[in-house]
Order: C-alpha cells, then structure tokens, then sequence
C-alpha cells in the first residue's frame, strides 16, 4: 500500500508543477512525451496531462489568431504553430494506437494485473475502452471463420498472444546521473554509470524503469 | 497431402501485400471441410482404440497425433489468413476513411465487412472522446507539416471546394493550385489533387 501513496503524491507534484510550466516547456514535455513512445516497444504511461494542456493551449491559440487579419504574416506563423503541435499529439495518440491494436491481448492482460495491484494504469479511459471493444471485434471474427468447427471451437489461439520485444536495442539519454544500471541479470558486477547527458545503446528492458521514472529519454 | 490448401491460402497473402484480394470462400470452405474431416477421423480412431483392450497389436494413436497436428495447423493458417485481411482492412480505414470505395468492398466476405464497420465506429468513438471540446481526427496531419500552404494540382473534374475562410475553388482537371494543407490533405489521398513538390 505503500506504493500507492507514494505515486499519488508524485502525481500530484505533477499537477502542481504543470501550473508553472511555460508553453514552451510544456511543448518540449510534449515532444519527449512523443518521441519515448514512438521509440518504446511496449506501451508507456498515458501523459494525460500534457495532452490536456497542450489541447486547450491550440485551442486559446485558435481563438487568438481569429482576431488577426487573414493576410498577416503573424497568423500564418501561428497556424503553422498549431498545425506542429496538433501534428505532435496526433502521432502520439496514433502511435499509441497501433501498439494497443498489435498487442491488444498482452497489453490488456497488463492492465488487468495493473489494476488488480492498484498500480496506476497506462491506457487512458478512452484507450481503454478502444483496446476492449477492439479485442471482442477480433475473437468475434475469429469464432465466425471457426463456426464450422465440429463441437466447441477451440480458443487456444488466445494463449499466444503477441508480446512487443522488451529486449529490443534502443538509443537514450540520460537526463540525470544514473548509477548502476544492471545490463546482464547473471552478472551483478555487470553494470554501468549513466552520466547527465550521455547518450547510450542499452537494451530495453534494462531501462524501461529508468524511462518511466523520467530519469532517461528515448532519442 | 493434408495441410497444403491451407499452405496456398497462407501463400496468397504474401503475393499482393498491400492490396486486398478478393475473399477466397472456397478455399476457406475447403479447408473447412479437410479439418471436419480430420477430425471425425480422429473421433472414430480414439473411440475405437479406448474399447480395445490393452496390449494389442495395432497402435491408432500415432495417426490420430498426426491429424491433430494437421488440424492446428490448419487452423492456424486459417487464423492468419483471416487475421492478416483485417490488417489490411484496418489500414485501409486510416486510408480511405469510414466509407470504402466499392470495387474494394466486393472483395470482402460479409463477416469482414462487420468487422470493418465496428471498427470505424470504435476508431470514431475514440477519436470523439480526446480532449474536452469534441476530440480530435487523428486520421488528418498524417505527415509532419513542413509549410501552411501546397502545391497542388488537379487530377480529375471536381468541381467546387469550398474552404474554412469561406472562398470557393473550382477544381478543374490539370488545374494548379496553392491550398491550405490541412484542407487538401484528404482530397490528396482520394487521389483527387496531387501535390507537386518543389
């Protein structure tokens, strides 16, 4: 139980650090945010507050540039602005996407488990939902093409389900000193220093918590 | 020999990847019918081999191991097969929208056109449910935007567009004009204008 309190309160220092954060900050979370999870094999935490922000910061932006005339050069500039950032979260949802329609069976099985330790989830409410009803659309069509089947069709297709390489290479960087990161589990003298700003090749899986926690990003 | 049909349905995914081919029912149908088959054989074979009694002479059960092996794969080519089209199908949601054009539409069975249909409308739900004023369509700004406004030209009659600020186009065949992407974005992927780039 322990846990779960420390995670609320890490959440809700980020709520009140998203007060300070400038637009360009938070443009620069965003763009983080973004390219993790497109370099990510597995699904990442759901950045609900940055989508949010940056959502309402295109929309104040829109209504702004209403005001200008339709020929200034300051109007175009803006809109190229929104057009990037709507693109940036546009990607980021899709990306997000895909992965879900890919492993829809093994994310899902995650979250339950997510869910049933009371760790935050990843998907947000709306993912959520997709992933589901996206998942019963699936085993719906495949118990059609297996109507035939003399008897109770089988269902043992489900126990291999598609999982995303955790132990796939990935480029990253440190945004902060790291010290001893395990890159061999048979070996615990295996281990390497991760210095502010270093950028390195490391597996996955050895840093997935690293990224989580914000201490590295993905280039 | 057991097994093959399934192998040629598997084979037929890979000769056109990006294009869907028109649903093959019979070959479906016939290795429908194979696994039945097999496995009525095998259901005969199991029954008869539990009333005799132990230590006789003939063996079924290597014979029933290898029709099951044979039914599973079978089914998991079958799986493929099926699963593979709805990829494509899927891929082509994205492409061409929530309305396929027809030619492509009579290539699918009637379970794929379900499918196709439910799966536009969670895409669609989803998509509503991002943000707080009415979601956002992610199937636009598919490419980062590198400038407001394109080259485009015309490939076919069209006839009017009307755009955001209100001015009206008329697309005419081999015209050219320069467009606010974000408006031009789907007509390019219907293959209505084209963008010529610099």
């Amino acid at each position: 139980m322990d846990d779960i309190s420390s995670e609320d309160i890490l959440l809700e220092e980020d709520e009140s650090e998203m007060m300070h954060l400038t637009p360009a900050q938070l443009v620069d979370r965003m763009q983080e945010t973004w390219i993790n999870e497109i370099r990510a094999p597995e699904i990442l935490p759901y950045k609900y507050e940055y989508v949010e922000c940056l959502l309402e910061h295109i929309n104040s932006m829109e209504e702004n540039i209403e005001t200008l005339q339709t020929a200034s050069l300051v109007k175009v500039v803006h809109q190229l602005e929104i057009d990037r950032f709507r693109y940036i979260i546009a990607s980021y949802l899709r990306t997000r996407l895909e992965k879900i329609e890919l492993h829809v069976f093994h994310i899902l099985k995650e979250e339950d488990t997510r869910i049933e330790k009371n760790e935050l989830p990843y998907l947000s409410d709306g993912e959520l939902q997709f992933a589901q009803e996206y998942k019963n659309s699936i085993e719906q069509h495949f118990q059609s093409v297996l109507s035939f089947w003399p008897g109770m069709p089988p269902d043992d297709w489900k126990n291999n389900p598609v999982v995303p390489n955790l132990d796939s290479f990935v480029f990253l960087k440190s945004k902060e000193n790291v010290e001893g990161v395990i890159i061999d589990d048979s070996d615990e003298n295996d281990i390497v220093d991760l210095k502010e700003g270093s950028q390195v090749i490391l597996s996955y899986s050895k840093i997935a918590d690293l990224l989580k926690n914000d201490k590295v990003s993905l280039l | 020999m057991l097994g093959e049909k399934a192998y040629s349905l598997v084979k037929e995914l890979e000769d056109r990847q990006c294009e869907i081919l028109p649903y093959n029912t019979d070959l479906v149908t016939e290795i429908a019918t194979e696994i039945v088959h097999l496995y009525d054989q095998n259901h005969q074979d199991v029954r008869l081999e539990d009333s005799r009694t132990p230590g006789t002479s003939t063996n079924l059960m290597p014979t029933v191991r290898m029709r099951h092996a044979a039914i599973q794969r079978n089914q998991r080519c079958l799986l493929a097969y099926h699963y593979n089209r709805l990829r494509l199908l899927r891929q082509m949601r994205w492409e061409f929208g929530s309305i396929l054009p027809t030619e492509l539409k009579e290539n699918l069975s009637a379970a794929e056109n379900g499918w196709f249909n439910k799966y536009s409308t969670i895409l669609g739900k989803y998509m509503r449910s991002i943000g707080e004023n009415g979601g956002l369509n992610l199937a636009v700004d598919l490419k980062p935007p590198k400038a407001l406004f394109i080259e485009v030209r015309c490939l076919v009659d069209y006839g009017k567009l009307e755009l955001n600020d209100g001015t009206n186009v008329l697309l005419k065949k081999n015209s050219q004009h320069f467009l606010p992407r974000s408006e031009c974005e789907e007509l390019i992927r219907r293959g209505i204008l084209q963008h010529i780039a610099n």
